[in-house]
């Protein structure tokens, strides 16, 4: 644990020159490439999205919970245990849950039904923390996320039309800024194109470099409402897995660049 | 037993009602998917007006058939201020033209002189220019009250069918815009 606070004060220290170095504009993936690049140099090649992995390596493998199991049995899709490659296959149906989950939704499963947590014990920085473990044994896949099954087919569809969807006192809806306007910005960062341009969804879970956050898909969900003062849909909840399979699956093809590492 | 009626019939004729106007985009469906959300999210989606409807339905791009009731329809629920003035007092103007949680007008448009400027919407920059004659102040009041009455489905919020903004306030950011002694014409615009 002393090596894990050291290494932590290291990253923080690099963050902090690096926002100074911080400039404006170029590509925001570039930029962010290239903050990741100075960051690697300042911490000595350890950045902030390996310490959240590691943290979340533990929880997943250790025994906790009523049943004093650890997650290491949890099918993510390609079996229990078997963790490669898995966050560009989300969201998926599973049979013993009978739902589409995504990564997410999935670990939180896991958390109830292998160590048999209850719903309001499980903490939402563990599974974030999780998702980073998973995510960073995703990196370089490819998103293969299609839907075959009836539920995924469903769900999709009502992804779609719900990504579309116009409503609130800011007539808000994620299409009026992520297709109409991509590019430009409102603020610091441009609209993204999240149906053109594949790596879009496949950065996600993501570390936020510029206010030191760690996000997963549905975070980065909940803020584009909470942003235009629209109340966010509940973590875990149908909306948040249908507007992710629906833009993952439009993401088919991308490579992930797990865990992302964003402004 | 007379009392359930009432609330049966009342549905009733909602649901007619929206039959009628043909502009519901929330299948059953997606209000069950809506509702799995909370309480909260679902309670402000679901309550999707007809325009909104129309938009997400065609995906902000309307077909010429539906256009102009469209725009008659936006026209007609633009209210004035009660006194009728449209320019009111720009001090009052700037500082909601600047402020995220009331206007937010700068993370969209360039012009102003105390935040940097977004470039979603057209810039803004000397919009005074255009004088302050009858025509120009109604065409600014309305676009700020209802956006959509000008430029269907279009991103920028209708602050007044929205709520965000009463027409008192409405005409103080006009004036901000238009008086030629408002700090937004006389000093330069901050640009990144
Ligand atoms: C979310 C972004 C956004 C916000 C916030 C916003 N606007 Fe706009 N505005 C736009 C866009 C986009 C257009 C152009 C509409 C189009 O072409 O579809 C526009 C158009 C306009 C126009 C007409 C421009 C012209 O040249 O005739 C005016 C005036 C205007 N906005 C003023 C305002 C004011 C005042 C506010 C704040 C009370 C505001 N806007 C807030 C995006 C925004």
């Amino acid at each position: 644990m002393g090596r894990f606070w050291r290494l932590a004060g290291v990253i923080l220290l690099a963050l902090v020159g690096l926002l100074a170095l911080a400039q404006e504009e170029v590509d925001p993936f570039e930029e962010a490439q290239k903050q990741k690049q100075q960051l690697l140099e300042l911490s000595g090649g350890i950045l902030p999205t390996d310490l959240i992995a590691a943290q979340g390596e533990e929880l997943f493998k250790a025994k906790r919970g009523p049943k004093n199991a650890s997650l290491e049995a949890c099918d993510f899709g390609r079996g229990p245990g078997r963790l490669e490659g898995v966050v560009g296959r989300l969201p998926r149906y599973f049979f013993d849950t009978r739902k589409v989950e995504d990564l997410d939704s999935r670990i939180r499963s896991c958390m109830i039904n292998l160590q048999g947590l209850r719903p309001d014990q499980i903490r939402r920085n563990e599974v974030v923390a999780i998702a980073f473990y998973i995510a960073s044994l995703s990196n370089g896949q490819p998103m293969t996320v299609r839907p075959l099954m009836p539920q995924e087919k469903r769900l999709y569809e009502l992804g779609e039309k719900l990504f579309y969807l116009r409503a609130g006192p800011r007539d808000m809806g994620c299409a009026s800024c992520h297709v109409t306007y991509v590019g430009r910005r409102a603020g610091v960062l441009p609209y993204s194109d999240i149906l053109g341009d594949k790596r879009v969804a496949s950065h996600w879970p993501a570390f936020r470099y510029s206010n030191d956050q760690a996000w997963t898909m549905a975070d980065r969900i909940r803020a584009c409402y909470s942003n235009l003062s629209m109340p966010a849909p509940d973590f875990y909840s149908e909306p948040i897995i249908a507007l992710t399979l629906f833009m993952n699956a439009k993401a088919y093809g991308g490579k992930m660049d797990l865990p992302g590492f964003i402004r | 037993m007379r009392r359930f009626y009432l609330p049966a019939l009342l549905l009733l004729l909602l649901g007619l009602a929206q039959g009628q106007t043909g502009t519901t985009y929330i299948t059953p469906e997606l209000q069950r998917l809506i509702q799995a959300g909370g309480q909260n999210y679902a309670s402000v989606l679901l309550r999707q007006d007809p325009a909104q409807a129309l938009c997400s339905t065609h995906r902000n791009r309307l077909p010429a058939e539906v256009l102009g009731p469209f725009i008659e329809e936006q026209r007609k629920n633009i209210k004035y201020p009660a006194d009728g003035k449209l320019m009111g007092d720009w001090k009052q103007g700037e500082a909601i033209f600047n402020t995220l949680a009331r206007g937010n007008c700068f993370s969209c448009h360039v012009g102003s002189p105390l935040n940097i400027g977004g470039n979603v919407g057209p810039s803004l920059e000397k919009y005074g220019q255009r004088g302050t004659s009858e025509a120009v102040q109604r065409y600014t009041y309305e676009v700020i009250y209802n956006t959509w009455a000008y430029f269907p489905c279009t991103v920028m919020y209708r602050f007044g069918v929205g709520g965000l903004l009463k027409p008192e306030e409405i005409a103080h950011v006009v004036a901000y815009l238009l008086d030629p002694n408002s700090d937004f014409n006389t000093k330069p615009a901050l640009k990144r």
